[in-house]
């Protein structure tokens, strides 16, 4: 007779050794490991947290093609182009109003401050500076036009600290001035249709407005 | 072992960190949502403090979003009974637009694709509309032609109303905006 016959070596003693481990080392280690994955998971979790924050607030300063950067090289000529329909070459606005015509101007003050001028009409106009990386800096609508003209000189905080101490004292200046947060971006004219027979009158409108060197 | 725990720390944190962060900025997001009836805006989306989502937003397209000082936008997905826009049924938007010079109610595509329309008709502005005699807004919305003023709709599938307020004073409180304010769109039948 083997002993593997005999039951008491499968069932007896010999057996007993890691049944005993089982109900003491066991639990012990998998409750560890346990614990193990939840602090990591929470570290993962936290990690998580940052990089979310991180990422939504690095997508517009890494954007290449945002309508800003996208559109950098228009009115180039001195005045705003179209931008309803498509530029040659370049991608056309994500959701563009049928009822809207809208002509874009890239502007970049690190050569120095820029004039906005536009005529008024009698379709609604309105003028916004929208920066690089998405998001608008300043609007202003034809509203605010005085005799007809609607014009503001776009600046960064140091250009506007410059022009101050330029000044003369005590002379005020009649110029609107806008600062800017970042130094490039777009000036954007929109002019609402009322009818589709005003496309025209609007392209011109939106086309004429004119964004130059201030100095 | 401690290589496959900062492997999987790192892991868990990059990988959903950067999709939580796709997903929240894909489509214009949660945070800074204004909900009117059926209609939905974001009044801070064209102003210079708008929220770091929103801009994360604005930056992943070609976006020229409307500024507070010049408009504001309005979409709709659904109609006041809370059912999805589909192209397969006949809307009637009716009722008041908030004090504006001027505005537009448009039929667009949610995922931005060329509509497929019976007739070159993609919106209305106020001046186009034909009122009637007590001066009421009523535009039918349908794929098939209506009489009065009819907004055609692709012949099948999911589209959003979308109203642009053109200088408008709300548009810097649009979120205390009551529903009765805005038009109101309710499904007529479905094919």
């Amino acid at each position: 007779m083997s002993t593997l016959d005999d039951p008491r070596d499968l069932h007896g003693a010999p057996a007993a050794k890691p049944a005993r481990a089982s109900t003491t080392g066991w639990p012990r280690l998998l409750g560890r490991g346990l614990r193990r994955l939840v602090l990591l998971t929470m570290m993962g979790l936290v990690l998580a947290g940052i990089v979310h924050i991180l990422a939504v607030l690095l997508i517009p300063v890494l954007a290449e093609r945002d309508a800003a950067s996208v559109y950098a090289a228009l009115g180039d000529e001195g005045h705003a182009e179209l931008v309803t329909p498509a530029p040659a070459g370049l991608p056309g606005l994500a959701e563009p109003d049928p009822n809207s015509v809208s002509a874009v101007c890239g502007f970049d003050l690190s050569t120095g401050p820029v004039r906005v001028s536009a005529q008024t009409g009698a379709l609604p106009l309105g003028l916004t500076l929208h920066r690089r990386g998405g998001g608008v800096a300043y609007a202003i609508t034809d509203r605010a036009a005085i005799r007809g003209v609607l014009e503001f000189v776009v600046m960064t905080q140091e250009q506007l600290d410059e022009h101050l101490a330029q000044d003369e004292e005590g002379e005020t200046s009649r110029e609107l001035r806008v600062v800017v947060p970042a130094p490039q971006g777009l000036i954007v004219a929109r002019v609402m249709l009322r009818r589709a027979v005003d496309r025209g009158e609007a392209e011109a409108l939106a086309t004429s407005v004119a964004c130059t060197s201030a100095d | 072992m401690r290589v496959l725990e900062l492997a999987y720390v790192i892991a868990l944190g990059a990988g959903l960190g950067l999709a939580s962060a796709h997903y929240a900025v894909a489509e214009r997001p949660i945070v800074g949502r204004a909900q009117i009836g059926a209609w939905t805006t974001w009044p801070k989306s064209g102003a210079r403090d708008t929220d770091p989502y929103m801009r994360a937003y604005l930056a992943r397209g070609v976006h020229l979003p409307l500024g507070a000082g010049e408009g504001l936008q309005l979409i709709a997905e659904r109609d006041d009974a809370g059912q999805p826009l589909d192209g397969r049924c006949r809307y009637s938007v009716t009722g008041l637009t908030p004090p504006a010079r001027g505005w537009s109610l448009a039929v667009a595509d949610p995922a931005r694709r060329p509509l497929q329309l019976a007739v070159a008709r993609e919106s209305f502005s106020d001046a186009e509309l034909v009122r009637d005699e007590r001066g009421g807004l009523r535009i039918i919305a349908a794929a098939t032609p209506e009489a009065g003023n009819w907004l055609p709709l692709p012949p099948s599938g999911r589209f959003q109303f979308r109203l642009r307020l053109y200088d408008t004073p709300i548009s810097s409180h649009a979120g205390e905006l009551r529903p009765e304010a805005l038009p109101r769109i309710s499904r007529v039948d479905c094919r």
